[in-house]
This record gives C-alpha cells, structure tokens and sequence, in this order.
C-alpha cells in the first residue's frame, strides 16, 4: 500500500508534469522536424493528416547545405557567440563581484548605471550604432557584431552573477584571506568556484542571446559570407511573399543543434558542480 | 536555527581588520574600480555616444536622409495625444505582465520537477533548454505555420478531437492573437526561468530539507521556509531580466503578427522601429523608443535599491 | 573625469577611422576596380542570378569593373537604405521601390541625363511612373519594372459557381465570392499589417469608389467623405460574406499559402502565386488566372510599386556607377535581365510594350495592362515623407480591418482622419 501511495504521488509530482512540461516544450520541434522532411506539395496539402509524414524526404536538407552558405552562417554564429560570451562573462563578473561583495564609493551609481546601459531601447541605437560601427571601418565583418553584443550581454551578466556572489557566505572568503591569499585570489579561488551554476547560467544565456540576435546582425552583417544564421536563413530562405519553409525548418534545427550539443555537455558538468558544492556546504 | 538559508549569514566588517594588507590593491575601494574599468569603459564606448546621440534625434522633427529641426519635446508631446501610442503602451504592459507572470511560475514548477531525481533526468533538462536555444526568428516562423487556421495542428487536432466545432483565428482575432504571442514567448521563455531556478535550487544544501523533515516541517512550509528564501534573490533578477526582455521584444511580434490585426500586437519595440525606419520619421521613433525607458527604470532601479538591500 | 576622457579618445579614434578611407578613396578615384550594387532578393531567383552570373561577370570582361551584388530581404531595404543614407556608407547603387526616390531625395544622384538617354532610345518613359521616381523635376532612380498587385483566382471554382469570366465590379465580385464561400472556397485577401498585400488591394478598392485620403496640396484631408463611408461599407460586406477571420491578422505570406493550400479561391496578390504553382503545384497553376482590380462607381485602380536603381551620393566615383547603369539600361542587357525575370516586372519604357517576354505566359498580360491604372500609394496626395509615414502606420489598413471587425463606419473614417491630419500636419 505504502509503495502504491508513493507511486501515485510520484506520478502527480514528477511523471504528470514532466511529461506536460516535454510535450508543451517540444511540440515545436517535432513539428519543425517533420515540416524539413515533408515534400512541398503534402506541406500545404490542409486535407491529409498533418502530423505524420507521407513520403519523407531530405530534400530541403540537400537544398539547404549546397544552394546556400549554411555552413559558414554556422561557423560565423558560433565564433561571434563564444567570444562574445566570454568577453561578456569576464567583463561582466568583474563588475559584478565589487558591486556584490565590496563596499566602496561610488557603488550606487555604478549599480544603477549598469542596469541603465542595459535598459537603453535598441530600436533607439542601432543608427548612431550603426554609425559608430561604420567609422570604425567594421561594416560587414564579425567583429562588428562582436563588439556590439556586449553592450547587452556584459549589464545582463553583471546582474545575474551578482545573485549567485551574493549567496556564497562571506566566513569563506575571509578564512582564504586569512590564510594570505589576495582579494583577486580569494575571488578566483573561493567564490567563483562556488558560483560555477551561475557561470554557467549567465554564460549560457549569453551564449543563446549572442547566436539569436538579428537587430544589429540584419543590420551590419549584409553579405552573405559574414551572415550569422538567424539572419542568413531569414534573408536567403525568403524569398519575397514565399516562404522556403522545409528549408528554413531545417536551418532552425541545424541550427540549434551546435547549442544543444554545448548544453548537454554542460548539464554534466552542472551536475557534478552540484554535488561537489552541496559536499562543500 | 537549522532552517536559515546561507545568504543570510552577515560577516563582520573588513576595513578594520589588522592583517589588511597595506598594499592599495587591497584596498576594497581600490580593488573594487580596477575590477570594474574595463566593463564601464567598454560600456561608455559602445553605449553613451548611441544613447545621447538618440536623445538628440528625440528632440528634433527629423525625417530620414534630410536635416533636422530641433523642436524641443514636441515629439513626445505629439506621442502623448496619439491614441495609437496608448494602445501600443497598454498592449506592451499586457504582453510583459502576463508573460512573465506565466513564465515564473511555469519555470519555478519546471525546476522543482526537473530538480527530483529520476532516470534520464540529464537528457530531459537538455532537451527543455531547447525553445530557448532555437534562434527565434526561426522557431516564430515554425509557430507562423503552427497557429495558421487553415493548416493549425492545433486546430486540426481540436477539430479532431471534436472538442471544437470551428477553426480558432489563432492570429486574426485581436484577444487571441495577443494570447497568442503571449503563448509563443512564454514557450520561449520558460526555460530560461526553469533553468536558471535550477540552478538556485541546487545551492541548497540538502541537510537543510533533511533537518527541517525530522522538525515535522510539512513540503510547503519546507518549500515557504527554504526554498523560497534561497531562491528569492535568483528569482528576482531574473525576472528583472525577463521583464526587460519582453517589455522590448521585437522580433517575436515583428515576425508573428507585425502588429496586426489593427495594432492589436503592436510592441513598444516594434511600433517604434516601424516609426523610425519604415516611416522614416526619426525624431519621432526615437521619442518612442526613450518613452519605455521610464517604466522600465522605475522597475529597474526598484529592485536595484531592493537587492543592495539585501 | 574617466567619462570625458573616454568620450575624447572615442571621437579621436572615431575621426581617424572616418578619415582613412575618405583618403583612401579620393587616392584611388582614378582606377576604380569595384562597384557594388543592393537589392531586395527578387522573388523570381533566375532574376538575381542572372544578375550575379551573366550581367556582372560580363561587366567585368568589358571594363574590369567588378560589380558586386548585395542581398536584402524583403521588407529589409528600407532600413538598409535608411542605414546606409544615415551613416553615409555602404553599395554605391541601390534599389528603389515604392516612393523611396522621393525619401532619400538628398542622398540621391541627379540622374536625368541616363533617364533621357534611356527614353529616347527605348519608346520613352510611360507618365505615370515619374510621379515616384523624379524629384523636383530631376531623376532620382531608373525604374526596370513594376511589381503588380492584381487578383488572383481559381478558375475551376469560379466556374463550379457559374462565374465563367472574372467579374467586372466589386459588387460583382463580392457576389461570387458569397456563392463560392458557401461552396467551402472562401476569399482571402490580407487584412493585416504586412507589407504589401494589404495596400495592393485596399487603395484601389477605395479609390475605385471614389475615396482619397489627402488631395494634391499635401495638406487637406480628405478621408471623411461619403464615398470613403461607401468603400468601408463594402469592404466590412466583402469580409464578413466572403472572407475567414483569420486575413485580419494575415502578413504578405499567408495568402499565398492559402492559395496553394486550396484553402481560398480568389486573393491580390503579385504573380509569385502563380509561378510557385507552376513549379510545386501544376494542376493548381492550370486553373489559376489573374485578373484585374474590378472596377467601382469610380473607376478602376492599381497600386504602383516602381523598382528602380538609383545612386548614392556618397558613391566616390559615381561616373562609374553611372556608366554601369548606362550600359546595364541598354536594351541588349536589358532586355534579357526582363526576360530571365519572367515577366515578374512590368517595365515603363514604351519600346518594351509588346516585348517577346509577355508572350511566354499569357496570363501575365493583366500585370502589363495594370500599368496604365496604376497609382501611387497614398495618391492623389504628395509621394514624400508624409506618405510613408502613413502606409508605414497603416492607417488606411486599419481603417478597415476595424470595419471589419464590427466598428462602426463612421468612427473607424473618424480615427483614420485625425491619423492623416496629424501625419500630414494638416487643419
């Protein structure tokens, strides 16, 4: 009876909502993957059954890697999204730990001017950005795009690492300082450690944000070669009032398939960052 | 008492200790501004000349490729007697407070269920991060096919079902195609919240449940007491951050709807950008733009005060 | 401190950066060995590759002058042209559409010369495309071509209702599409906020009736008349008794795919219907006809949609640019560019009115045909800044999609004339 009431309460707990939670979630996909693989004529054929498949085909994927630059808009996306992420993550944990940690003059302004820099509309920006960009020669290559995604990404990851270094007990960092390591030491040392899933959460939303911008990719990023994905698939898979859609289903995938990837090697690694700071605590 | 959460332990102060060593780096002023220059400094490069420069534009009548006119506030005089304008501001606060109000306590209940233990946990949470990684002009356009009317699974499958007896104008009609982009950005969302929480979950040592258990706390007074206090700082910012996001969000709505049907949709960000760029009447779009700034800092520097509170 | 410090090194490094290349340029005026031209991606794609393939490398052999091609998505060309105005910067010829010759007036070159020269030799310029591309009685882009906006329809269907010939007027119209929609093939024409179907088929529709919004002068509003009132209370009919909920929320994607998904059996459309249908849906493409906008109590309208090439004045050499329009305007380029566009743009040179293109495709025929009862966007009102802003903020589309939805006549004309008079700044 016992192991039947548990039973039930775990069905209501875990198994009921996980499962709405996948289905909710992941409906989308599915529907992606199977709008790539159906041929044009059953896509827009209303009369069949429209969630199966009738006569699968890798057509669209064909079309999608040889009649355009897909492969570079994959190679530009993931190169624009790691610098730009780190150069987020450093530069924003250094403005975070003072503002989290430290007292010092001045602190107020600085946290509030952050968050300002953040709020700054970018439909305002992007001309004078635009212009900046131009003067310093970076129309249409990367850097432009890597420049300009920090200005967004460094106030999100100040604010959100400033959370988790709020969280880590100041006796830790005191005991390391007792023992005669250097502020910068005790910071590298001590805190970050212990804010790894923090790290890891700022770094994988900046990550997410860098290759899913489009505003400022659409705008400085006008030749192909140089395009980020998002921004390539959009501009070369519509054409006009006509949609490729099996096309841009498959870049969709294709897509977020380099993230997916880079996640599910993270979720391991947050995993054992857990269990090595709850052994810690 | 067992049951406090760590953050609320207070050390004692620094300045005075004898061993703080007189190098100036140590120094917790000193230290603190050479931590920060490089990100103020790249800040102030890429964002102040932008920002003043569309402050400027906001105070002329400006219409592209011509020169302007200074004019004072006349343009956010004009946006104050426009009835779109209001529409489009009431529609944006709608869109951001149900969206993130569904968003939090979605993902708070998909980080406590992705948080218990079972087989295959790992690959589940992978694949729950996956709306939040798909670039979104792409998974919009996926969700353009999914909410069409005549070719809707949704409403295939309603119709199906027999639940319903007509197609749902998913995006002609002006209530649901708020709900729907609603719908679409909490889909987007909502892992970001799950995540995140997550992550602030596993902060908490288990001993903690453990003790309070053998107290005879019940789960909710374990989840009241713990839970909550730990993850409130997390939750905060990032519903801050979530606010932020939706309040200016572009191409979701951009893509979906461009405002239709009759600015029933139409965003702050994306009214704007259609004013500036599409109309050509720079000044006036750029006052649009600097019009969400207020309801945003009001929101922002609450919880900034708030947190260095804490 | 820091702040001024920092904003004094930007804008040294800033103005260094400005001024290298300006250098650059005016040193190496003399031999120019690259030109780059940006357009809208052609919904037609042979029309672009042609471009890229046959037109440019061809330049190339003739002068060494690399011409380069620079894609936008539709919709995206006026913010990279606003861009590129804006921070001066960027391809050296540019695509037109709509008034835009008009918008960028002061970043255009005079071009009246090349238009001369090209209309002497090929017919001359059909009238009415000069309304959009000449400025202050000076050329401001060559137009190559209209993209039409005309209506779509299965003949099959028309025929099951007893409909065997497009009908003549809206009323006419209106009353197969109430016989068709019983029959489960509603119409299906965007009511939405994208960003050409909506205007393609509701300017004519009120100015067949005898509406306008703005006359000549640019600043008397002419919204509120009792023809507008006749046009609204039609098109809430024509919606209600022809028409799914759902072409309200609908951008310029959704009735093609209705269209070929069956769904509806008439919308306004350009000819991208037809030939997708051709190329994925062959027993769709045969029952499918275009037809002119039918005619109201006031006659019968068009919208004109001008593509054309222009020049920035930033161009640094813009001899170049224009000896490359010179000679890509000659009828020898010229003519087989139109034809690899399959007869997707209408073209304004008289020379061109019976050009073998048209002969391919009969049903193409009613795009030429338009040409002659086409107007501007906002018409009769100025084709400037004023007019964007208004189709920008689509009064018009709005006006009647509230109709639509239930609003009464007179408030929707009511909201639509204080839109006008404030964007036209008029009493």
């Amino acid at each position: 009876m016992v192991g039947g009431r548990r039973f039930g309460e775990r069905v209501l707990r875990l198994y009921l909502p996980l499962g709405f939670f996948l289905v909710a979630m992941l409906f989308p996909f599915y529907w992606m993957a199977i709008t790539s693989i159906k041929p044009n004529r059953e896509l827009y054929s209303a009369k069949i059954m429209p969630l199966i498949v009738h006569q699968p085909t890798l057509q669209h994927y064909v079309d999608l890697l040889e009649q355009t630059n897909f492969l570079t808009w994959t190679y530009n996306t993931i190169l624009v999204a790691v610098v730009t992420t780190v150069v987020s993550l450093v530069l924003g944990a250094m403005i975070a730990y003072p503002l989290a940690r430290l007292n010092f003059p001045g602190a107020a302004v600085v946290a509030i001017g952050v968050a300002a820099t953040y709020l700054v509309p970018q439909p305002l920006l992007f001309i004078p950005m635009s212009d900046v960009i131009n003067r310093l020669g970076l129309s249409n290559t990367l850097s432009a795009v890597m420049l300009t995604y920090p200005t967004l990404l460094i106030p999100f990851c100040a604010w959100l690492l400033m959370g988790y270094f709020k969280s880590v007990p100041r006796e830790l960092e005191e005991a390391a300082r007792i023992d005669g390591a250097s502020r910068f030491q005790a910071m590298l040392r001590v805190v970050l450690p212990l804010c790894t899933p923090g790290l890891l959460s700022a770094g994988i939303f900046a990550f997410t944000l860098a290759q899913n911008e489009f505003l400022y990719a659409l705008i400085f990023l006008t030749k192909s070669d140089v395009r980020t994905v998002p921004v390539g698939a959009i501009t070369e898979l519509i054409r006009g009032d006509v949609f490729y859609w099996g096309q841009l289903m498959a870049a969709a995938l294709l897509g977020s398939i380099p993230v997916a990837l880079i996640y599910s090697f993270f979720v391991d690694y947050y995993v054992a960052s857990l269990t090595a700071g709850s052994v810690k605590n | 008492m067992a049951v406090r959460p760590a953050s609320v332990a207070r050390p004692a102060p620094v300045a005075g200790r004898p061993f703080a060593l007189g190098r100036a780096v140590e120094r917790e002023g000193v230290f603190s501004w050479l931590m920060l220059v490089p990100g103020i400094l790249f800040l102030l490069a890429f964002v102040a000349y932008p920002f003043f420069y569309g402050i400027f534009l906001s105070l002329q009548e400006r219409r592209v490729a011509s020169a302007g006119t200074f004019v004072g506030l006349a343009n956010f005089a004009a946006l104050a007697q426009d009835p779109v304008f209001w529409q489009v501001t009431r529609n944006t606060f709608v869109y951001t407070i149900l969206a993130t109000l569904v968003k939090m306590v979605g993902g708070l209940a998909m980080a406590l269920v992705i948080n218990q233990q079972f087989r295959g946990r790992n690959l589940a949470r992978a694949f729950l991060l996956l709306p939040f990684i798909v670039p979104t002009v792409l998974s919009t356009v996926a969700w353009m096919w999914i909410l069409d009317p005549t070719f809707s699974v949704i409403n295939w499958s309603l119709l199906h079902s027999g639940l319903v007896k007509e197609n749902f104008s998913w995006l002609g009609n002006k209530t649901l195609a708020m709900v729907s982009i609603i719908g679409v950005n909490t889909w987007r969302g909502l892992p970001f919240y799950g995540i995140t929480l997550l992550a602030g979950l596993q902060t908490i040592s288990p001993d903690l449940y453990e003790a309070a258990a053998i107290d005879g706390a019940s789960v909710t007074q374990r989840f009241r007491h713990i839970t909550l206090p730990v993850l409130k700082p997390v939750l905060i910012i990032v519903t801050m951050f979530s606010v932020i996001f939706t309040f200016s969000d572009f191409q979701l709505p951009y893509v979906l709807t461009h405002g239709g049907p009759a600015n029933a949709t139409h965003l702050f960000a994306t009214h704007a950008f259609d004013v500036g760029m599409s109309a050509g009447v720079l000044g006036m779009g750029a006052a649009e733009a600097l019009a969400m700034l207020p309801a945003l800092a009001i929101l922002i520097v609450g919880l900034t005060l708030y947190l260095r509170r804490e | 401190m820091t702040t001024r410090r920092d904003f004094l090194t930007v804008s040294l490094v800033a103005t260094g950066a400005a001024l290298a290349p300006r250098l650059a340029g005016a040193a190496g005026k003399a031999t120019t060995k690259s030109l780059t031209t940006v357009r809208e991606s052609s919904f037609i794609k042979a029309f672009d590759d042609y471009f890229v393939k046959t037109l440019a490398p061809e330049y190339e052999k003739l002068t060494g002058i690399k011409v380069g091609y620079e894609a936008v998505s539709v919709g995206g060309m006026l913010t990279r042209l606003t861009t590129m105005a804006e921070t001066k910067s960027g391809p050296e010829i540019v695509h037109t559409g709509i008034n835009w010759p008009h918008l960028f007036d002061q970043s255009l070159v005079d071009v009246s010369d090349l238009a001369g020269e090209v209309g002497r030799k090929l017919g001359g310029w059909h009238e009415q495309v000069q309304e959009v591309v000449v400025v202050n009685k000076k050329w401001k882009a060559l137009p190559w071509g209209n993209i039409g906006q005309l209506e779509v329809y299965r003949t099959d269907w028309f025929k099951e209702v007893g409909v065997t010939k497009f009908p003549e007027t809206w009323e006419d119209l209106l009353a197969a599409g109430r016989l068709l929609k019983k029959k489960g093939h509603p119409f299906g024409f965007e009511i939405g906020h994208g960003f050409g179907d909506n205007h393609g088929w509701m300017y004519p529709l009120l100015w067949s009736y005898g509406g306008r919004e703005v006359d000549r002068d640019g600043k008397t509003v002419l919204i509120d008349s009792s023809e507008t009132a006749k046009a609204v209370d039609f098109c809430r009919r024509f919606y209600q008794e022809t028409m799914l909920e759902d072409v309200l929320g609908w951008t310029d994607v959704n009735n093609n795919k209705a269209f070929l998904g069956e769904q509806i059996s008439c919308t306004n459309n350009a000819s991208s219907i037809l030939v997708v249908a051709k190329r994925d849906f062959p027993e769709i493409a045969k029952v499918t006809d275009h037809a002119l906008n039918p005619n109201g109590p006031k006659g019968r309208y068009h919208v004109l949609n001008a593509q054309g090439l222009g020049i920035m004045t930033y161009a640094p050499d813009q001899a170049a640019a224009k000896a490359f329009l010179r000679w890509l305007y000659d009828d020898k380029q010229m003519s087989r560019w139109l034809t690899a566009g399959d007869a997707y743009y209408a073209p304004f040179l008289h020379g061109y009115d019976n050009h073998p293109m048209w002969n391919a495709e009969p049903r193409y025929m009613p795009y030429k045909e338009s040409l002659k009862t086409s107007r501007p966007h906002a018409w009769p009102g100025p084709v400037g800044h004023a007019a964007s802003e208004n189709v920008a903020k689509y009064v018009l589309v709005d006006m009647f999609a509230k109709a639509c939805r239930g609003d009464a006549t007179k408030d929707v004309i009511a909201t639509a004339a204080a839109q006008l008079k404030q964007i036209y700044k008029a009493k």
